[in-house]
């Protein structure tokens, strides 16, 4: 296949994916937003760990992608449990609004 | 008597006056930098440090002209100078490898867009990254979903570009059809923010937030362009399926059992944690 794509580029597309979900977490007021960014910041990291297989580890070695296929299990979990608290909070506060709330308790 | 003297002249058009005087200086130190190292006059580090400055100099000259409500301080100056700066070589690198072989072949003959390859996995990219900048960046919170689902689906492009199959078909699985549709399920749930159905997913501070993230996606692109990678030869693009469910059996075995238990405990975890009348009974038992 005659390309002129590289490990630079899957690497730069990561890059942007990891910043734009951190910008997510960061700035977000809505919890179900943030949690939104954590999903892109996992493919960011997931992004990574395909194309170093790809380009770094080399035919016949399949670690990075079994890795990718763990981070995927878990953020399947985290989405799970993320959400359930998300809801938990809306049944206690009556808002997913990150900022007011700052309690443990009602 | 006709104002000759800088001193003289009202104090708003001399702030106007040193402030184009600075952002001059500076597009002379930024282009005598890149030309000076274009002819091997000075070495890298030194070039990226004489930019820089020149960035910070044409960064306070402009603020003069345009995002005059923006007040840069001493903190901010630095750090929007370096989200520009990034972008700035961003552009750069792009025009010099990207638009490059598009254009000319090796040889240096003009060759015209031919690369369907390369235009494949752009079309991922940019799909990629347009979903997660509309998730970052909407105001709705039910658009910000609906990107993310582009987003989910250019990154299962890209795991097909990387050889990876498995990983592709489980992307488009789990993501698009359980995380994305239980992310709808939340939001559908819960109220949103405010009263105004326009105004779902507001934003703190997006103006430092996103000079965060052109920090961060510049550092990250310098690092990855300029790293000596140690890179195989031959790249393959065998398919992986079969090899990956004997890695899970035999190397993987105790860390896919573990996976399973967390699954699980996650998946019983949530129904207590979400269900309104199991926590009602766990809150009477407690008391």
């Amino acid at each position: 296949m005659t390309t002129s794509i590289g490990l630079p580029h899957f690497l730069i597309v990561g890059a942007a994916l990891f910043a734009l979900g951190m910008v997510t977490v960061v700035t977000r007021r809505n919890a179900v937003g943030i949690l939104m960014g954590v999903e892109l910041i996992l493919n960011a990291a997931n992004v990574n760990f395909i194309a170093f297989n790809h380009y770094v580890e080399g035919p016949g070695k399949i670690t990075g992608q079994v890795f990718s296929i763990f981070v995927i299990v878990l953020a399947a979990a985290e989405a799970a449990i993320g959400l359930a608290i998300v809801l938990a909070i809306y049944q206690t506060f009556r808002t997913i609004d990150v900022q007011e709330t700052n309690l443990l308790r009602e | 008597m006709r104002r000759t003297s800088l001193a003289e002249v009202p104090s708003n058009l001399r702030v106007y006056l040193v402030r184009l005087a600075v952002l001059v200086a500076g597009l002379l130190v930024f282009a005598g930098a890149s030309l000076a190292h274009a002819f091997g006059l000075l070495p890298t580090a030194l070039t990226i440090a004489a930019q820089y400055f020149g960035v910070v100099a044409i960064v306070w000259g402009l603020n003069a002209f345009f995002f005059r409500t923006v007040a840069l301080s001493w903190f901010t100056l630095p750090v929007f100078s370096a989200a520009v700066f990034g972008v700035l070589f961003l552009l750069g690198y792009f025009v010099q490898t990207v638009a490059g072989p598009f254009l000319i072949d090796s040889t240096g003959r003009f060759i015209g867009l031919v690369r369907l390859v390369d235009l494949i996995f752009y079309a991922f990219a940019v799909m990629t990254i347009a979903g997660a900048a509309g998730c970052a960046f909407s105001r709705n919170i039910i658009y910000s979903a609906w990107s993310l689902l582009f987003a989910f689906l250019g990154v299962a492009g890209l795991y097909v570009f990387l050889g990876a199959d498995f990983p592709a078909v489980a992307q488009v699985l789990i993501y698009v059809g359980g995380i994305l549709v239980l992310i709808l399920f939340a939001i559908m749930l819960t109220k949103q923010i405010g009263e105004d159905p326009k105004l779902t997913n507001a934003h703190l501070a997006l103006p430092m937030g996103a000079a965060l993230a052109a920090v961060t996606v510049g550092t990250l692109a310098y690092m990855a362009v300029m790293a000596p990678w140690q890179l195989t030869p031959a790249p393959s693009y065998q398919p992986v399926s079969a090899a990956l469910g004997t890695a899970f059996l035999t190397d993987f075995l105790l860390p896919f059992e573990v996976a399973s238990v967390v699954l699980l405990a996650a998946l019983v975890g949530a129904v207590i944690i979400a269900r309104k009348e199991i926590k009602e009974h766990l809150d009477s038992v407690l008391e």
